[in-house]
C-alpha cells in the first residue's frame, strides 16, 4: 500500500494590505466591498499617465511594534516590515514558537528586493566621475554608501530577516517570480512538508514598489490603469471598461504545517492547502499565452495533485488583473478547464479591492480565500458595470455573496509567463 | 509650399527597417514595406514599445503613445470605433482603411485584438515620414531657414544649433483624426 501523503494545514495567517493593517481589518474591509486605492503620495507622480496606486498606511507602519527585529531592522526595507508584521500575526496566531524542533521549521517567501530610492541613486552617482572611475575618497568623507541599502535591495534578504526573526533553522526557498511569486512560496513550502522535509513553514510574500523606479517602468509598459473616473473605480476587472491594473503594496504571511502535527498541539486549524500546480507559458514577456495553455495547466495540475476533478471546485479565486488581456485569458482558461459548469462557478478577483500587490499578491489572496471559505463568503469583484462579452462567467459583481463552499483555487499569473494555482480546502477542526 | 527635407527618403526608409531588424533580430533583408510586423516578424506588444523606442532616439521625435483606435474614442465618443464585444465598428474599419490602406480583413466586426497584425513595416515608415515633415520652414527659435543633419537622421537649426521642433505622433494622428472628419463626416 503505498503511504498516504502527508496532509498539509494552515494554522497562521497574516497580512498588511491598503485596506488592512492585519488579516480581519483586510478581510473586513474587502467583504463591504471597499476599495483601497487612491492618488499615490509616496512620490511625486505629475506627468505620469497614471498617478493613483494602493499604499499602506504610513502610520500603519510608523506606529507598528517592530522592536523584536533587534539589530535586524537596518536590513528590513519597507515590503520586509510589513512581511515581518504579517508573519508575527500568522505566527502569533499559530503558536509557531511553540514548536521545540527548530530544524523542522522552514521558510518560503516571495518578494524582489527593494528597489533603490531616487535619492540613494543621486548621492552615489555624485561620485561618479562619468568616465568609469568613482570620487572614493570624497564618498568616503561623505560617510560611504551604506551597506545596508546594498542588502535591502537583494530578493533573498526577506528570507534572511525572516528566518532570523522568527528562529527557523528547516528548510528555506526564496522565490522571484513577478506576480507569482508568493503563491508559488506557498505551493513550495507545501511541498516541502508533504515530503516530509519540514513540520512547519512560514510562507508568503511581500512587495513595497509603489516609488519611482519600481512604477515607472509598468508605466513604461503601458501596463497600468491609465483611464479611470476615479482612483476607486481604476481596477475593474473583467469589466469591459478595464484599461490595465492598479499597482498596490503589501505582504501576507501563512504557517503551513503538517495536520497531525497541528492536530497533536492543538494548533489552530484555518484550512488546508490541497493541491499545487505551476507551469510556465514559455512565449512571450508580457504577452500571455493567447489560449491561456499556461493557466490552464496550472490549474490542472493543482487539481490532479489534489486528487480532486473539476466538479469539486467551489470557488475560483482568479488572478483578475484588470488588463485587457489578463483576465480574457484567464476566462477562457477556466473555460477549457471546467466547461459547461464554468458559468456555474463564482469567480472574482480580489485586485478590484485591493489593486495587484505584484509579488505579495499570491499569499494576500490565498489568505482571504482561506478566510472566505470559513465564512461562507465570497469576496466581490466591485467595479463591475459594464459586461465584456470575452468575460462571460459569474465574477460575483460588487457585492460580497454568502455561499457554503469547501474547495476553492486561487491563481496567480506572473509577467514572463510563470503560472501558479493553489487549490485550497476548509478543514473542520 | 514643400517642406524642408534635411534627411533624405533613403535614410528615413534605411533607419526604420534597421530599427526594426535590431528590435526584432531578424536580418534586414527580411524587412520590405509590405512585411507585416507581427505576421512575418513575429513581433509582440513589447516590440511596438521597442520600435517606437528606438525611432525616438534615431530621429530625436516623439512617436504616438496611443494607437489611432484610442484617439477616435477620445475625439468621437465611446463606442465610435469598438462595439461592446471588443470589435470594429464600420466607422472605425473605415477610418484603418484609410491609416492602413486596403486589407481585406479590415472591416467592420474585426476582433480590435486582430489590428496589429495589419501593421507593416511602410505603415510605420509613412508615421515617422508624417513627423519628419512638420518641420517648420524656418527655426522658431532664430528665425532662420538653415536645418541641417549631420549623421543623416538628426536635425538641428545650423544657424542657432536648436533642435528640430517637430509635432508629436499623438497630435499628427489627432490632427489627422480631425481632417479626415471634416472631409468625410463619418462620425
Amino acid at each position: 500500500m503505498a503511504l498516504r501523503a502527508r496532509r498539509v494545514a494552515v494554522t497562521g495567517l497574516g497580512m498588511v494590505t491598503c485596506l488592512g493593517r492585519n488579516a480581519e481589518e483586510t478581510f473586513s474591509r474587502a467583504c463591504r466591498g471597499e476599495s483601497g486605492i487612491d492618488f499615490i503620495r509616496s512620490f511625486d507622480t505629475s506627468g505620469l499617465p497614471c498617478r493613483i496606486g494602493g499604499e499602506v498606511d504610513d502610520a500603519w507602519l510608523e506606529n507598528a511594534d517592530l522592536s523584536r527585529l533587534g539589530k535586524l531592522a537596518k536590513f528590513a526595507g519597507r515590503g520586509v516590515k510589513m512581511l515581518v508584521l504579517a508573519a508575527e500575526e500568522a505566527a502569533g496566531q499559530a503558536r509557531l514558537d511553540g514548536i521545540a524542533r527548530r530544524d523542522r521549521v522552514g521558510v518560503a517567501l516571495g518578494s524582489h528586493g527593494e528597489n533603490p530610492s531616487v535619492d540613494e541613486m543621486r548621492f552615489v552617482l555624485s561620485f561618479y566621475r562619468g568616465d568609469g572611475t568613482w570620487d572614493l575618497e570624497r564618498l568616503t568623507k561623505a560617510g560611504g554608501y551604506p551597506y545596508s541599502i546594498f542588502f535591502r535591495r537583494k530578493p533573498d534578504i526577506a528570507l534572511a530577516v525572516v528566518a532570523a526573526r522568527f528562529d527557523c533553522r528547516g528548510p528555506t526557498s526564496s522565490i522571484a517570480s513577478a506576480c507569482a511569486a508568493s503563491a508559488q512560496a506557498i505551493g513550495e513550502a507545501y511541498r516541502y512538508i508533504r515530503e516530509g522535509k519540514a513540520e512547519a513553514m512560514i510562507a508568503g510574500g511581500c512587495e513595497a514598489a509603489l516609488n519611482y523606479a519600481g512604477f515607472a517602468g509598468f508605466v513604461l509598459i503601458k501596463a497600468l490603469a491609465e483611464r479611470y473616473p476615479s482612483p476607486q473605480q481604476a481596477s475593474r476587472p473583467f469589466d469591459r471598461k478595464r484599461s490595465g491594473f492598479v499597482m498596490s503594496e503589501g505582504a501576507a504571511a501563512l504557517v503551513l504545517e503538517e495536520l497531525e502535527h497541528a492536530r497533536a498541539r492543538g494548533a489552530p486549524l484555518l484550512g488546508e492547502v490541497l493541491g499545487y500546480g505551476d507551469s510556465a507559458d514559455a512565449y512571450r514577456i508580457t504577452d500571455t499565452h493567447p489560449q491561456g495553455e499556461g493557466a490552464f495547466l496550472a490549474m490542472k495540475a493543482a487539481l490532479e495533485d489534489a486528487g480532486l476533478r473539476p466538479e469539486d471546485v467551489g470557488y475560483i479565486n482568479a488572478h483578475g488583473t484588470s488588463t485587457t488581456q489578463n483576465d480574457a485569458v484567464e476566462t477562457r482558461a477556466i473555460k477549457r478547464l471546467f466547461g459547461e459548469r464554468a458559468r456555474s462557478i463564482p469567480v472574482s478577483s480580489n485586485k478590484s479591492m485591493l489593486g495587484h500587490a505584484i509579488g505579495a499578491a499570491g499569499a494576500i489572496e490565498a489568505g482571504l480565500t482561506l478566510m472566505g471559505m470559513r465564512r461562507s463568503v465570497i469576496l466581490p469583484t466591485i467595479n463591475y458595470e459594464f459586461p465584456d462579452p470575452k468575460c462571460d462567467l459569474d465574477y460575483v459583481p460588487n457585492t460580497a455573496r454568502r455561499l457554503d463552499h469547501a474547495i476553492a483555487l486561487s491563481n496567480s499569473f506572473g509577467f514572463g509567463g510563470q503560472n501558479a494555482c493553489l487549490c485550497l480546502g476548509r478543514t473542520a477542526d | 509650399m514643400t517642406r524642408p527635407r534635411p534627411i533624405t527618403e533613403e535614410k528615413v526608409l534605411e533607419t526604420v527597417r534597421q530599427n526594426i531588424a535590431d528590435a526584432l533580430r531578424v536580418p534586414v533583408e527580411k524587412i520590405a514595406p509590405e512585411t507585416s510586423l507581427v505576421q512575418d516578424l513575429g513581433a509582440e506588444s513589447l516590440d511596438f514599445l521597442d520600435i517606437n523606442y528606438r525611432m525616438e532616439q534615431s530621429f530625436g521625435i516623439r512617436t504616438a503613445r496611443h494607437f489611432v483606435i484610442e484617439h477616435i474614442e477620445e475625439l468621437f465618443g465611446e463606442g465610435a470605433a469598438v462595439d461592446e464585444s471588443g470589435r470594429l465598428t464600420e466607422k472605425g474599419a473605415e477610418v484603418l482603411r484609410l491609416r492602413l490602406g486596403d486589407h481585406a480583413e479590415l472591416k467592420a466586426g474585426m476582433a480590435l485584438e486582430d489590428v496589429p497584425a495589419l501593421v507593416t513595416v511602410g505603415a510605420v515608415a509613412s508615421a515617422i515620414r508624417d513627423i519628419l515633415d512638420t518641420l517648420p520652414e524656418a527655426c522658431p527659435q532664430c528665425g532662420k531657414s538653415e536645418w541641417i543633419s549631420q549623421d543623416g537622421t538628426h536635425v538641428r537649426c545650423g544657424a542657432c544649433a536648436a533642435p528640430a521642433p517637430y509635432a508629436t505622433g499623438d497630435d499628427l494622428v489627432r490632427d489627422w483624426l480631425r481632417r479626415v472628419q471634416d472631409e468625410k463626416k463619418i462620425f
